[in-house]
Order: C-alpha cells, then sequence, then structure tokens
C-alpha cells in the first residue's frame, strides 16, 4: 500500500467543525454544551466528588471510621510534637508557637492531599500493573485527573480543619502577628507547595511506567514526609539539607510558607522554593507523558 | 486491499506491526543473581505487518484464538498502545496521539474490564459519562430512553451495579459505551462469559446499533458464532497476521465452520486446508504482549 494513498493526510486537514457538521451524529463536547475546558473539568470534578460520596454512603462504617481514623492520628501528631518539643523551647529563631504553625501546615497539605488526590495517585501503579489504565485513555479527559480525583476522601476534611485550628493556635501562642502582606505571602507558598506535595505524589507513582515494583519508593516517601513533618527544613545541615531541600524537597514543603509568614524568607531561599516547584513540576509532567507513551497495558 | 479510497474510510492500516520485548529469567536461584548484572530480552511479534480497511457502518470481526493478536489490535486502533510499526489512521486521527477529538467519537467495550462502579446504580455512572463527553441534557435524555427501551432495561437502572448478572452487566457496559452516539464501537470479546441466552439478547442489540444508529463495529471475539450471526464481514487472525479477510458466509463455507466449534479445532482445519505455510516460519509471532519492564 503507497503511503501517499493514505487518508490520514487528507482527512486530518479537515477541522473537527467540518468532521461534526458532514454527519449525522452529535459529536458530543461540540454543541454548545460545557464549552472551555475549565468549565469541563470543574463539572467533571463535581460529578467525581457527588458519586464518590454517595460510594462511601452506601457502607457507613467505611464512611464514618475515616472521621475517626484521621482524628486519631492528628492526636498522635500532637502527642509526638508533645514529647519532642515539650523540653525545647526554640529551634533556631523559631519559637514553640512557630513550630505548632509549621507542623500545623505540613499536617494541612497532607489533609488536603488525602482529601483531593491520594487515594487516587495510590491506585496508579496498580493500574498500571493491572492493564485497567487503558479505561482511563480512552475516555476524553486527561487521565492523570481522572486518576487523581476519583477516590476524592472526605474523611479527610476534618483533619483540614484541625490543621487549621493548630496553625491558629500556633500563632496566638507564639505571638505572631503577620501583616496582610505576609499572610498573602503565606497562602501563596502554600498553594505552590500542595502543587510540590501533589508532583512528588505523582512522580513517585509514574515510576511504575518504567519498572514493575515502585513499593521501596512508597516506603521512601512515608519516612520522609514523618520526618519533615516534625523536622523544620531550617534543623536540617549538609547532606540532609541537599536531600531534603533538593532530591526529595519534603523539607521545604512547610519550612517556606512559615518562613514567609514570619518574614524570614530571603530572596535567594525564595527563589531556590519557586525554582523547584517548577522543576519538579516539569520533571512529573514529563514522566508522566512519557510513561504514558511508553505504556505497552498488560494482556487481557 | 480495496484501493478504492474514500471519506468513508474509517480504519485505514497499513504494515501495521506491534512488538514487546520481555524478559528471560533463567532457571532458578543462579538464573536470577544473573538477571541482577546482565538480562536477555526477546522480542515477541504480537501484530505482524497487518493491512485492514474498515468502511462507514461496517460491521466486522475479528477472530482468532487467543494470543491471536485481536485484543492488541484493538488497543491500537484506539490509541491505547502504540504501534511499533507501520501506517494507521482511525476516523482520520492517529489514535496514539490520544487526542480528546478522536476519543469523544468511539467507544470501547472490554469483555474482562468494566467501566461501570460496581457500588452505584446505572442512572449514576451515565451521569458521570454525560459530563465527559458532554452531552447536552435532551441528547442525554434522548439517547438514555432509545438504549433503555432497546436493551429492556427499566427496572434495572436504579439498582447497583453489582447486584447484576453478567448478561445484564454487559448490557449496561454497552449502554454506557454508546450514550454518546460514538461513530465506531470497538468490542473485545463482550459475550466472554455469558451463557447463550444473553449472548444471543446480546448479539441481537449490537445488531440493532448496527443498523439503527449506522455505527461502524469491530468486533473481537473467539466465539464462531458471534461472527456468523453478526458481521458480514470476518477477519481471521493468528499468530498476529491476517490470514482471511472477507465474506463471513464464504469463510463459513470454504472452511466448514460450525457455530458451536472451538476455536482451536476451527484453526486447525484452516491451517490444514489453506496456505499456512508462512505461519510454521513465524512461530514466535502473536499473543497479547506483556510489557517490557525492568523488573
Amino acid at each position: 500500500m503507497k503511503k501517499d494513498k493514505c487518508p490520514c493526510r487528507k482527512r486530518k486537514r479537515q477541522s473537527e467543525t467540518e468532521r461534526g457538521s458532514e454527519n449525522t451524529y452529535f459529536i458530543p463536547g461540540k454543541a454548545g454544551y460545557g464549552r472551555g475546558r475549565p468549565g469541563k473539568y470543574l463539572r467533571i470534578l463535581g460529578v467525581l466528588i457527588k458519586l464518590r460520596i454517595q460510594r462511601l454512603m452506601l457502607f457507613r462504617l467505611d464512611f464514618l471510621a475515616p472521621f475517626f481514623v484521621d482524628g486519631s492520628l492528628f492526636a498522635v501528631q500532637i502527642l509526638a510534637f508533645d514529647a519532642i518539643y515539650g523540653n525545647v523551647e526554640r529551634i533556631g529563631t523559631w519559637n514553640r508557637g512557630a513550630m505548632l504553625v509549621y507542623i500545623g501546615s505540613f499536617s494541612l497539605l497532607n489533609a488536603v492531599s488525602m482529601f483531593l488526590c491520594f487515594f487516587g495517585v495510590v491506585r496508579i501503579p496498580e493500574k498500571i500493573r493491572s492493564g485497567e489504565l487503558d479505561l482511563y485513555l480512552i475516555r476524553p479527559v486527561s487521565p492523570l485527573f481522572y486518576l487523581s480525583f476519583e477516590q476524592i476522601n472526605p474523611g479527610s476534611l476534618p483533619l483540614v480543619g484541625m490543621s487549621l485550628c493548630m496553625i491558629g493556635y500556633g500563632m496566638w501562642t507564639g505571638g505572631l502577628r503577620p501583616v496582610g502582606r505576609q499572610v498573602a505571602a503565606y497562602l501563596f507558598w502554600m498553594l505552590l507547595m500542595a502543587v510540590l506535595y501533589y508532583d512528588m505524589e505523582v512522580l513517585m507513582r509514574s515510576l511504575s511506567f518504567y519498572v514493575l515494583s515502585t513499593s521501596r519508593m512508597d516506603q521512601l516517601e512515608e519516612a520522609s514526609l514523618e520526618l519533615c513533618m516534625k523536622l523544620p527544613g531550617t534543623a536540617l545541615y549538609g547532606v540532609y539539607k541537599l536531600l531534603f531541600y533538593c532530591l526529595l524537597p519534603y523539607g521545604l514543603m512547610a519550612t517556606v510558607p512559615l518562613q514567609s509568614l514570619i518574614g524570614e524568607l530571603s530572596p535567594v531561599g525564595g527563589t531556590w522554593a519557586a525554582g523547584i516547584v517548577i522543576g519538579f513540576s516539569i520533571l512529573t509532567a514529563v514522566a508522566w507523558k512519557r510513561g504514558i507513551r511508553r505504556y505497552e497495558s498488560a494482556s487481557s | 486491499m480495496n484501493q478504492g479510497y474514500s471519506d468513508d474510510i474509517i480504519i485505514y492500516a497499513a504494515g501495521l506491526s506491534k512488538t514487546y520485548r520481555r524478559y528471560k529469567k533463567k532457571e532458578g536461584i543462579r538464573g536470577s543473581i544473573e538477571g541482577l548484572f546482565r538480562r536477555e530480552y526477546e522480542e515477541k511479534t504480537a501484530v505482524n505487518n497487518m493491512d485492514l480497511l474498515v468502511q462507514k457502518g461496517e460491521f466486522t470481526g475479528l477472530i482468532g484464538p487467543n494470543g491471536a493478536g485481536k485484543t492488541t489490535l484493538i488497543k491500537m486502533l484506539t490509541g491505547i498502545i502504540a504501534p511499533t510499526s507501520g501506517e494507521l489512521s482511525v476516523l482520520g486521527f492517529t489514535p496514539d496521539e490520544r487526542r480528546d477529538a478522536f476519543k469523544r467519537q468511539y467507544a470501547v467495550v472490554m469483555g474482562q474490564k468494566s467501566q461501570l462502579f460496581f457500588e452505584l446504580t446505572v442512572n449514576d455512572i451515565l451521569r458521570l459519562f454525560q459530563a465527559i463527553y458532554e452531552i447536552p441534557e435532551r441528547e442525554f435524555q434522548e439517547n438514555k430512553r432509545f438504549f433503555v427501551e432497546l436493551f429492556q432495561v427499566r427496572e434495572l437502572m436504579d439498582v447497583q451495579v453489582r447486584t447484576l448478572s453478567l448478561g445484564e452487566r454487559m448490557k449496561m457496559e454497552l449502554m454506557v459505551a454508546l450514550l454518546h452516539n460514538p461513530r465506531v464501537l470497538f468490542l473485545d470479546e463482550p459475550t466472554i462469559g455469558l451463557d447463550a441466552v444473553a449472548s444471543r439478547q446480546i448479539r441481537k442489540f449490537l445488531r440493532e446499533v448496527n443498523r439503527e444508529r449506522h455505527t461502524t463495529i469491530l468486533l473481537t471475539s473467539h466465539y464462531v458464532e458471534d461472527i456468523r450471526m453478526l458481521c458480514d464481514r470476518a477477519v481471521v487472525v493468528s499468530h498476529g497476521r491476517k490470514f482471511y479477510d472477507g465474506s463471513t458466509t464464504e469463510l463459513f463455507d470454504r472452511y466448514r465452520l460450525k457455530e458451536d466449534e472451538d476455536m482451536g479445532a476451527v484453526m486447525e482445519r484452516i491451517y490444514r486446508d489453506g496456505d499456512a505455510a508462512w505461519l510454521q516460519e513465524t512461530p514466535e509471532a502473536g499473543g497479547d504482549g506483556p510489557d517490557g519492564k525492568e523488573e
């Protein structure tokens, strides 16, 4: 068969609208409903949240248990904090209140992730190994978006509330009285760090496109998170600083927002943190896109 | 292959091949230790130099034994995996570019993979698909009504998917897949595991969809009966190669196929009676390939 006879060339020149109008079919997404990607994705997110809540509510224990489990985990964190910092008044320039804000901020990042995407992202390796990813690749929606937000977990919402309380309590006991500009900077950095947190989650799971077993990466992520949740980046030096500020940047995640809140973030520190977020976002996007291209699908 | 192209061409494939790489581990602990430092891989050709042309409105059956390369072909046509070589165009798109505009125009039903949430009802699930495919409310309601009537599932729309029988579940899979009026429907073993009655029902519905909605359908099956009852055109594949492409009636006449025959026996007779010399030349070809990942 000759190459120049391939109909794909001729047909590709036709615009989607032309194709839609020349047949009698309704082409979904082209009929004036939900034009524009943000609107479409928000609508899908809304439906996914509703469906997820409906699914969880079918099993009463499953629906209610996370509220207690996450609450208990938070209590354990408070106890650990009390045991570690009970007899320590300051870490560098940070007082006990600032430490509470730090742990509350890290906990907030963790809680938001658990509420929105963690339980979806964590399933990516299994979907790749089993070939279930096929079903995500055939739909006209970003597979990563769909996978991420398919398993929203309302049980983590109280943890969001408790983290916010902890931040407020820390600011009150630590005598922190930030001005509006500092609060805005804190919120800006929290948003960026939420992106970084998501990047790290996806990046670790994207490795499943390249290697069969990534369970050790899960352990590495867990251990890093546990350490950095208790110990701020400012307390890290030498190789640990390199590790947690550059290679596994969990050390930046709550440290930078807090530094911006108390006016300690230097221009160099801010540039470094922004660079890390941008760098890891690009790395994650590349790893995911290359992974999808490389995906071979398990045999059925 | 027919050289007279037209705008009605839905699928065009020329010299399409898919090769997987797989790790060959030597036996025992010594082989495992060796594998830590040096690995041997072999190439496995799942689809080998295949040509395929499907016109608008056709109902084509891909038939072949397990591991013939049918599912791999479907995965390439839908863009799930990329071909290793060859030319491929589906609805004027290159499938592995995975454009949303392309994905909106086809649907896939895989007999062994469900698109449904088992805890939810079909009515709830359809709302998700409405959002994904951006189907206006009026079309959504019209299509839903059409398929509820066609599949006669009115009383099943509000029950949890997990409580449905396999046959009922397959009807729902079809309904979910067809909701957005796809121009092409890919069916991979839709009747697998179904009893005779359920299979017959599914076949009847598929025929109806093809006739009423002019949906182009490509069906894979290793059940001879599926192909005979549904498809005007049959494509026999084995070891990743196309062995026959033509009228289903002629295929049945030429090889004296019976409806309830096992696919293995059918293929054996086709090899024996037909010119299958090339099959012996490429014994390694065929099969759905595992991924070639590092372990």
